[in-house]
């Protein structure tokens, strides 16, 4: 029987803790310091019924400690502890480390996300059932004079059958009233009977659909096709990491000379890297997918003919290799995908098309726009790094307007934050979702 | 862009004048929303059409469809930020640090430009690094970002300007016709008075004259912010009411509190009217009395000379405390508009009831701190303070009872109190529940505390509810306990600056959060009676009060007579 590896640095951090023997309360070393995690509790259970024993015990244990730090009747007013519970937080993790770095991720928040958290990993399917528990309480000091606030983690490791109704493992753990947001750091078999499950008891589910196999369209249209069947908001990582594009392109048509050409669009480009010369048929586009997706439906363009491979270019031709035997530009230039979107009476071309890039595999580098509006032609350019994102818009080949937006990338750590804190459905991600889907092929019956 | 915490703004309540654009499904329920439209189809026909898809509403040009679901749904228009008192301290602590905070997380548009207004002989470099100097001490945000700062101040032009030479004012129109030409700023002009009170009048006078105030057919609006003390009584508050009316229309005037761009407060109004279950119990049936009190443990610092004409209750009763009071006690407003706002909270202020001459007397009490001890550091009294009278009778401490004469708040008193040298820097409306009409658990050993609801505005925002919960044991024993929210403990996004809200508001045309004349004119109605009847009384036995206490024991009389007590905080 495998236990979940939660190493110290995962689950602890900190200050110095030293585990009580029997599973409990951790005497902490050191004062707890402000916005710093400090473990509180760590114990273990290998049934459901002693999970839910254990976190009524975390409870106990803590309005102990606190009526005992009793000073007068300024109990009364601040310090009795109340749990702030915003949410319960289920993770389904399918391999342990993905269980540690999403540990890792989730204690980085916990001091501002008081909440219950359960991650469920899977582990040996075939074998008989059995389920081992890890019960970890990390306490965050908000400021010196402040209560702490606590939060409970659950780390599940369920072999066998148990892994296969995880429903039915996550339901009674659940707090109640609170929503539920489920975290698929991998890749959710949509469509299937856990997964269905799952969903049907759940208000969001959090994905990276850049994270995902192949071109990823094919997930992506399954999800599509979950969130019609169910009411649940979903929060795509590869989505909100692009808020920063979106911000820069809505701010090309802040300017009133430019507004004109938005509804006036004819062509769209996206450019996302790729590493090698083979790369364009496997690499994840679900990123650049969703830029034109988003684009579209604040547009209500509507698919005219969805996503298949360009056929206009050149014939192929071998790639172009450096000195040193590397490749430096594609075999074809024009390889990519094309689509066409109508948007009122016209038709808008939609290409999304590769380059060899340096930076990680189906990454945006590039979104262009080709508008003409009364015989005039504007074009806007938008590309991003690290810290800013910056915008070119020339207007009938005059160079118009070139603008940077301080706008650093984001990590998993606000990515999660955001979409913990996101309250129902976001009707631009549904709107967006649904138009990639549509670009994808459509969604799966 | 994921650092600053804006609160998404709606294209209704941003714009009082556009038309309400009502969903029609719940989104949640909404699988493929289109564009939002103020274009919608309107008749009977168009509507079936509409509703049957064989019709798609088409946005109108001027929005911007991109907008929506990002942190702005409507950027300010292009415009040009006049700032009156530039080299003021006002203008490097707060203004300044709100605009390069606000340009830094892209919120104000591309084509923006911060004309700045002073009276040395500055040139625009001189300035730049004078503002780039309190940037580095007071912005929220430090270490500085260098391309955002060179990026912003090469947006900042000095303009030298002599409030009293009308022809400078002449000039100034050449200059903002070259700025309007230059930077497509369509003659969109916010002036931002952060002066000394008593140039306002002149101020807006001379922008009158030389027509900087006239809005144009083809866009071009102008609005004017003026920061507070507007007026010393309720004389004065009208005469400089009536100045400003001359030149601009209320529209277009923007008076400053900036307690009302505090999250927590703005939150006030969410907590009354997003929740169904306080909004019943919010009146006189339930609610015993109401505790307001804005505490600051620092003393007048180098502000004597201010300090000495103002006093705690021209420099925050009369603002800060009777607009928290008057959100604490308006009805709901029919809309989330500014004047429909504005109207529920001026009606509380006429609605206090005016003191009588032992009212006066006997419900106002006023301290000023002498030497003592704050944060564990020995501090000087307010007499020994500099730029002040040794023998000054000015009040650093003012505690007041009113009433609301109205339906719902008959009978409930609401106690105001301020001061300066007061232990800890806090704010807080406190909410104290009757009795329980019956005691059941008399037995209990320890009897329960009425129900309290306390907002804290600062510091550590939040709202905290206090109840009686069964002691585990055998018998039935009583104790009170709080739930408590905290703002940091439920989000991660940063609160902006209250000045970063209030001028992007303002930037926006959205006035919800500034006051209005006739609400400036209400309460100086009722706190000039209060400072009229000090005239008539004898010299006051100051100091009243050690500095680190929490002010006058007088103070504590105005409760206990009653029954009651200040909440310690």
């Amino acid at each position: 029987m495998s236990s979940p590896s939660v190493t110290p640095a995962a689950v602890g951090g900190g200050a110095p803790s030293t585990p009580s023997a029997a599973g409990g309360p951790v005497a902490s070393d050191a004062p707890a310091r402000p916005n710093e995690p400090t473990l509180r509790w760590r114990s273990r259970a290998h049934s459901i019924e002693e999970v839910e024993q254990e976190l009524v015990r975390i409870w106990a244990h803590n309005v102990e400690q606190l009526m005992g730090d009793r000073d007068g009747d300024h109990v009364n007013d601040r310090m009795i502890g109340a749990r702030t519970n915003v949410m319960n937080l289920v993770v389904i993790a399918g391999r342990p480390e993905v269980g540690e770095r999403c540990a890792a991720t989730i204690q980085r928040l916990v001091g501002r996300h008081p909440s219950r958290t359960t991650i469920v990993q899977p582990a040996d399917p075939d074998g008989p059932s059995w389920l081992d528990a890890q019960i970890v309480a990390h306490c965050v000091l908000p400021r010196v004079d402040a209560p702490e606030t606590c939060a409970e983690t659950i780390h599940l490791v369920c072999g066998g059958e148990a892994g296969r109704h995880l429903d039915a493992i996550v339901a009674p753990l659940l707090i109640h009233d609170l929503p539920v947001t489920v975290w698929w750091p991998d890749e959710p078999h949509f469509g299937s009977d856990p997964v269905n499950d799952l969903l049907a008891m759940s208000d969001r589910l959090v994905v990276d659909g850049s994270g995902w196999h192949g071109t990823g369209l094919d997930q992506l249209r399954k999800m599509a096709a979950a969130a019609e069947r169910f009411p649940i908001a979903i929060s795509d990582f590869a989505m909100v990491r692009q808020s920063r594009w979106r911000e820069a392109i809505a701010a090309i048509f802040d300017i009133p000379d430019f507004l004109p050409y938005l509804r006036h669009i004819r062509r769209i480009a996206v450019t996302y890297g790729v590493r090698d010369e083979f790369g364009a048929e496997t690499t994840n586009i679900v990123k650049p997918l969703y830029h034109a997706a988003w684009l579209g439906s604040r547009l209500a363009m509507t698919v005219t003919k969805p996503l298949a491979p360009m056929t206009g270019g050149p014939s192929r031709k071998a790639p172009v290799r450096s000195s040193s035997g590397r490749v430096t530009s594609l075999a074809n230039p024009s390889a990519g995908l094309g689509a066409t979107l109508r948007l009122d009476r016209t038709d808008v071309a939609l290409v999304i098309r590769p380059v060899l890039s340096e930076m990680p595999a189906g990454t945006t580098l590039r979104v262009e726009l080709l508008a003409d509006w009364r015989g005039s032609e504007l074009r806007a350019d938008v590309t991003a790094e690290q810290e800013a994102v910056h915008v070119r818009v020339w207007q009938d080949g005059v160079h118009a307007l070139e603008r940077g937006f301080t706008a650093p990338r984001r990590t998993d750590i606000d990515l999660l934050a955001e979409a913990i804190e996101a309250g129902g459905r976001d009707p631009v991600a549904v709107g967006t979702l649904a138009l990639a889907a549509q670009l994808a092929g459509g969604t799966p019956p | 862009m994921t650092d600053t915490a804006v609160p998404k703004r709606r294209k209704t309540s941003a714009k009082p004048d556009a038309p309400a654009v009502a969903p029609e499904t719940a989104p949640d329920k909404t699988p493929h929303p289109a564009p939002k439209s103020k274009d919608a189809p309107r008749t009977i026909k168009d509507l079936r059409i509409a509703r049957q898809g064989k019709r798609k509403p088409t946005p109108k040009q001027d929005d911007n469809p991109l907008r929506e679901g990002l942190r702005l749904e409507r950027v300010a228009d292009p415009s040009v930020l006049v700032l009156f008192g530039a080299t003021g301290d006002l203008a490097h602590r707060k203004v300044i640090p709100a605009l390069y905070q606000l340009w830094r997380t892209n919120l104000l548009p591309h084509d923006f430009v911060v004309l700045a207004i002073g009276r040395r002989d500055y040139d625009d470099a001189v300035l730049r690094d004078e503002l780039k100097t309190s940037l580095e001490k007071y912005s929220r945000v430090l270490p500085l970002d260098d391309a955002a700062w060179r990026s912003f101040a090469s947006r900042i032009r000095y303009h030298k300007l002599d409030f009293a030479n009308p022809d400078d004012f002449d000039k100034l129109v050449t200059v903002m016709d070259g700025i309007d030409k230059e930077q497509s700023s369509s003659g969109n002009h916010l002036y931002y008075l952060a002066t000394q009170p008593s140039a306002f009048a002149d101020i807006v006078a001379q922008l009158g004259r030389v027509g900087l105030d006239h809005e144009r057919h083809e866009g071009g609006w102008r609005r004017i912010v003026i920061e507070k003390p507007f007026g010393h009584d309720l004389t004065s508050a009208i005469r400089l009411n009536r100045e400003v009316g001359k030149v601009f229309r209320e529209s277009q005037v923007y008076r400053i509190d900036h307690y009302l761009g505090k999250e927590t407060v703005r939150n006030l109004l969410v907590f009354r009217f997003g929740n169904g279950i306080f909004e019943p119990i919010w009146n006189r049936r339930h609610i015993d009395h109401i505790q307001i009190t804005v505490a600051e443990s620092i003393g007048v610092e180098n502000r004597g000379s201010f300090y000495e004409e103002t006093g705690a209750s021209r420099d925050f009763l009369q603002n800060h405390l009777l607009q928290l009071m008057s959100l604490v006690a308006m009805e709901p407003p029919a809309t989330f508009d500014a004047d429909a706002l504005r109207d529920e909270k001026v009606k509380v202020i006429r609605a206090i009831g005016e003191l009588t001459p032992d009212q006066l007397r006997s419900d106002v009490v006023r301290g000023q701190y002498g030497p003592g001890w704050v944060a564990a550091k020995p501090v000087k009294g307010y007499r020994q303070e500099p730029e002040v009278n040794p023998e000054s009778e000015t009040e650093t401490y003012i505690a007041a009872r009113f009433e609301v004469d109205d339906w719902r708040w008959s009978g409930v008193p609401f106690y105001l109190r301020t001061g300066k040298r007061l232990p800890k820097r806090a704010t807080e409306i406190a909410i104290q529940f009757k009795e329980v009409p019956h005691r059941l658990f008399r037995d209990s050993n320890s009897d329960p505390d009425p129900n309290l609801l306390a907002i804290r505005i600062q510091p550590d925002e939040g709202i905290m509810l206090r109840f009686g919960a069964k002691v585990p044991g055998l018998g039935i024993d009583v104790r009170s306990v709080t739930m408590d929210f905290t703002y940091g403990s439920a989000f991660t996004v940063d609160s902006p600056d209250a000045y970063e809200t209030l001028i992007l508001d303002a930037l926006l045309g959205d006035a919800s959060l500034f006051t209005r004349a006739d609400e400036v004119e209400g309460a100086w109605a009722r706190v000039t009676p209060i400072i009229e009847s000090w005239m008539d009384e004898p010299s006051p036995e100051f100091p009243s009060y050690e500095a680190g206490t929490w002010g006058p024991e007088a103070a504590d009389g105005l409760l206990a007579r009653e029954g009651r007590k200040w909440r310690r905080i």
